[in-house]
């Protein structure tokens, strides 16, 4: 698995954002799941995940200009910055921001990379059972209003289902 | 158990994976259900979509949205649609049906010319490319060049080189100290003879500001310059220039002092390898590339590799590329650029 002590590859890719932001695409393409990942662990809804994500990614946008390469990942600058976001949150609701750092010993970083690696393999499934698994289990729809959409039947779709989630069960037995 | 059962029988637990509620699942759904537990807290890929659009706009780059359009089939919406040509509508005018022919004869046209235009620049998979400027290089006619002096705080004069020879035996000298030696021999910079450079009654370095005062310049190797070696100019070597080695021409030049960067002008985009293809490699592509005077890429070499053959799409792909020269002082100029290339797959 990835850690925090690799990411040297990345410097190239930060100076080219610097330059022009637009090439900021492939730094947020690369960690986009990581930081996602780090904030919903830490919030109860997905549309906070959301808010706070955007947050993190706005701000990193905003002051790339001023990011100094010092040898770590880009990742652990954006970890930086989510939990700048995550602490004025949490103040909002009298939580303590030192459970962030507490909860990152804890193995946050393992489930992190996990849902990272398990969001590429989603993206590598075939278009079918992508969509299957992207209405079903994030959008959260019924097998019934997928099939609708997909014009297939309902038993069609719990095969795409089925098999969608065993070559995920296969591919993460590759990577992990 | 056949595959439609196994389908239903997992699904039947989903649901209580979907309502959120633990169950124990049948050891066979274990790894499944876990699986689909941890997919569940995924982002979202519109989210994903939507906030790229959002930082898009930060940075002034306004992507167009993708709009859901609605499939129109019943006759009431096509008259909607069009009023003009089914009459259907509360116009000042009546209807022309030949204004409609001219205009959608007019529009299919320009659709097919923008159809083809999209067509013809191909790899969808791209991204983004862009000529970024890393380091800028004066480049005349070669990569040669070269330099000398004696020490002396002035610079060298002003002038022009002496002829180009391939084996000197004279350096280029500005103050001669032995003016009438036994044997004379003209002063020679070392480069292709036939290369034709400039020529005056003073020898000297073309870009000094020393105008007036004789000066062989500040640098050593009994030549005249600022540089080292038996050559005229700022650079090491036999040859003339701020380059290096022999012949004419540059190294590096410094950013400013009037070079201005090459513009790509035309930028046919690379195809995917397929190997990368099947791996979803994807990432930059950065290339070093000598724009030349007439704006054609030289001297292509790969600054930072991509493999699985995207490289070589990448070089394929610029060696196409067509620029506007950089210039120095209004002057077209080869000029040496970094290109990027973004792969990336959609």
């Amino acid at each position: 698995m990835k850690t925090l002590a690799s990411g040297d590859g990345d410097r190239f890719l930060i100076e080219a954002a610097q330059h022009d932001r637009f090439h900021f695409a492939e730094l947020y393409e690369q960690n986009f799941d990581r930081v996602y990942a780090f904030i919903d662990r830490r919030v109860s809804t997905r549309e906070e995940a959301e808010d706070l994500t955007g947050e993190v990614f706005h701000r990193a946008l905003a002051s790339i200009a001023n990011f100094r390469w010092q040898g770590m990942p880009f990742i652990a600058w954006l970890y930086g910055i989510a939990m700048n976001v995550l602490s004025a949150h949490w103040q909002k609701f009298g939580k303590h921001p030192a459970q962030l750092a507490e909860d990152w010993d804890q193995g946050g970083s393992d489930e992190i990379e996990l849902r990272a690696i398990l969001a590429e393999l989603v993206e590598s499934l075939s278009p079918d059972q992508r969509t299957v698994i992207v209405r079903r289990f994030i959008e959260e729809r019924s097998i019934r209003e997928i099939a609708q959409e997909l014009s297939r039947s309902e038993g069609a779709i719990k095969q795409l289902q089925l098999r969608a989630l065993e070559n995920l069960r296969v591919k993460l037995g590759r990577t992990v | 158990m056949n595959q439609r059962a196994d389908a239903e029988s997992l699904d039947r637990q989903l649901e209580s994976v979907m309502a959120g509620v633990n169950v124990k699942s049948s050891s066979e759904w274990n790894e499944l259900m876990a699986i689909a537990a941890n997919v569940r807290k995924l982002p979202d890929p519109n989210f994903r979509r939507r906030l790229w659009g959002e930082l898009l706009d930060d940075c002034g780059i306004h992507e167009p949205s993708h709009p859901q359009f609605e499939q129109v089939t019943s006759a009431t919406a096509f008259a909607s649609m069009l009023p003009t040509l089914i009459g259907d509508q509360s116009a000042v005018f009546p209807p022309d049906h030949r204004s409609f022919l001219v205009s959608f004869v007019s529009h299919t046209a320009l659709i097919v010319l923008i159809a083809s235009g999209i067509w013809a620049g191909g790899g969808k998979d791209v991204l983004k490319k862009a000529v970024e400027i890393s380091q800028l290089t004066y480049l005349p006619t070669g990569d040669g060049g070269g330099g000398s002096g004696e020490h002396n705080p002035i610079p060298a004069t002003k002038g022009t080189a002496p002829k180009m020879t391939e084996h000197q035996l004279v350096p280029p000298l500005i103050v001669v100290r032995k003016p009438d030696p036994v044997l004379p021999v003209q002063a020679r910079v070392v480069g292709p003879p036939d290369l034709k450079l400039p020529q005056s009654n003073q020898i000297g370095d073309l870009i000094s500001s020393n105008v007036s005062i004789p000066s062989n310049g500040s640098g050593d190797g009994g030549g005249a310059g600022n540089g080292s070696d038996t050559g005229l100019g700022t650079g090491p070597g036999m040859g003339y220039g701020p380059g290096s080695d022999r012949g004419f021409g540059g190294g590096p030049f410094r950013p400013g002092a009037g070079v201005t960067a090459p513009r790509a002008i035309y930028e046919p985009e690379p195809e995917y390898s397929e190997e990368a293809r099947k791996i979803k490699q994807q990432g930059m592509v950065v290339l070093s590339v000598v724009v030349d005077q007439q704006g054609r890429p030289r001297n292509i070499h790969i600054a930072r590799s991509l493999g699985l053959g995207l490289d070589e799409k990448a070089i394929e792909a610029v060696k196409k590329w067509k620029f506007t020269p950089g210039t120095k002082d209004g002057i077209p100029v080869a000029v040496q650029v970094n290109v990027e290339v973004s792969f990336r797959l959609y």
